[in-house]
């Protein structure tokens, strides 16, 4: 057996070559010479130079659309992710997207470099260094600065969080010396980066004596629940997704929540937060807790959603914008006024998409949809 | 390329590397008029030359901080 095959040896030999993981790819509706079943297939016949030398093993969003239908539960965006480790050793490197800044971002955070990742959360309500529960806020901070220019403000919603925690009674601790959870690094091949990252947050979490930590970002928790462990071993501290813990904790707190005339939402599911981690239900639980909101599902919701287009800040092509304009289509379509999102970078990516694109269509993140009707709280717009 | 002007001059490794990407039509001819007066500038400065500096990106002066620069500064 060939060693990329090593993450799971019976897959390659359990492949029967039906297809059903490139009939349910959506980059393979876009881009035809794309088929993970002729990925894997030339893998067995050419393991050192089929997959590894070609630019298609960076098509892949690993959003598990592939893995989710396969009927011998071939895992194809792991198999991707150990190739691409490979790939990079070779010298096959990834386009990536915004001039390579993240990534940049990413393994600046390596090093022992002074970040100002609280100054938000300082106008924001009150946190503390040492504590039972640790908000990891993730990239949110980056991000705000990055994408002014969508005239986003991603910190918004780490704000919205914040304040919701309080507002239950919970002070979760909030690090400046957190770094990016480096999921991105483990899905472009970059694992020495992956890693540093890894050890630098696990350390920091260690020092605040959390208990638990809580996630607002579906690729932090999916990376925390999912590869730490496989690297690190079984974690000192629960890791609980936010929409879960909210759910728990928002019905026996007493807290009252506003009506709105904006009241038909759909959500869209991130590969991450739903495929990959399994978690569909508690979101739509905490919509479901405002008895005048009428949650409109998309034609593909749940385990079948459709990828955002784009993963780990690279391959952004039109493809991507296809799969974009097509899920904000689909949003439209349910006659809907708001997309509700779970996922920073979804909201980045649509809303990307819809500076291209006429359409009244409202994309918001779902913790600050719930804090807007939070009452006492300034209400907006959104 | 900005490794390469960092690694350049390990003998200075214990001062602080500032990577100056320079534009070829301005600040790099005045730093080369300074060198054929005769004028000095500190060693740890190291230049890299640019046709124009709206070739650069924000990109380029996070890598510098990546491969090592402790300050990046840019002049053109």
């Amino acid at each position: 057996m060939h060693k990329t095959m090593k993450l799971t040896p019976k897959q390659i030999d359990y492949c029967m070559q039906c297809g059903m993981c490139t009939g349910s790819c959506p980059v393979s509706s876009e881009i035809s010479g794309f088929s993970p079943r002729q990925l894997i297939r030339r893998t067995m016949l050419e393991p050192d130079t089929g997959l590894i030398q070609s630019p298609e093993i960076w098509s892949c969003l690993g959003c598990a659309s592939c893995s989710q239908r396969c009927p011998v539960g071939i895992d194809f965006p792991e198999f991707i992710s150990v190739s691409r480790r490979q790939a990079r050793k070779a010298g096959n490197l990834p386009q990536e997207s915004h001039h390579g800044v993240l990534q940049l971002i990413a393994e600046l955070q390596t090093h022992a470099v002074k970040q100002q990742r609280t100054a938000w959360a300082r106008e924001a309500g009150a946190f503390r260094d040492t504590g039972e529960y640790f908000y990891f806020v993730g990239c949110l901070p980056y991000f705000d600065v990055t994408f002014r220019y969508l005239n986003l403000t991603p910190l918004e919603t780490a704000r919205s969080i914040l304040t919701l925690l309080n507002r239950i009674g919970v002070e979760p601790v909030i690090s400046n010396d957190e770094r990016c959870c480096g999921h991105d690094a483990l899905w472009s091949g970059n694992e020495s980066v992956f890693r540093k990252l890894a050890r630098w947050n696990l350390e920091v979490i260690k020092s605040s004596g959390a208990k638990t930590v809580l996630f607002s970002c579906p690729e932090g928790y999916v990376t925390f629940k999912e590869h730490y462990p496989k690297y690190f071993g079984k974690l000192p501290f629960e890791v609980i997704h936010m929409t879960e813990f909210l759910v728990r904790k928002l019905p026996e707190s007493n807290l009252s929540f506003q009506s709105s005339s904006e009241a038909t939402i759909t959500y869209h599911d991130p590969c991450r937060l739903g495929r990959l981690a399994g978690i569909y239900d508690p979101p739509r639980q905490l919509l479901q807790l405002f008895p005048e909101i009428q949650i409109l599902e998309m034609e593909r919701n749940r385990e079948n959603s459709l990828c955002c287009g784009t993963i780990a800040w690279m391959e952004c092509s039109s493809c991507s914008k296809t799969l974009q304009s097509t899920r904000l289509q689909e949003a439209i379509q349910t006659g809907a006024q708001t997309l509700i999102t779970a996922c920073p970078k979804c909201q980045i990516h649509f809303r990307c998409a819809q500076s291209r694109m006429e359409s009244d269509l409202k994309v918001v993140d779902l913790y600050t949809y719930l804090r807007k009707r939070l009452r006492g709280e300034p209400a907006g717009d959104a | 390329m900005t490794q390469k002007a960092l690694d350049s001059d390990k003998q200075f490794s214990g001062h602080l590397k500032i990577v100056a990407f320079v534009c070829n039509w301005c600040a790099y001819a005045g730093a080369d008029l300074a060198g054929v007066s005769r004028l000095q500038y500190p060693t740890n400065v190291r230049l890299i030359r640019v046709m124009c500096t709206g070739r650069l990106n924000h990109g380029f002066i996070l890598r510098a901080f990546v491969t090592g620069a402790d300050g990046v500064w840019v002049s053109g």
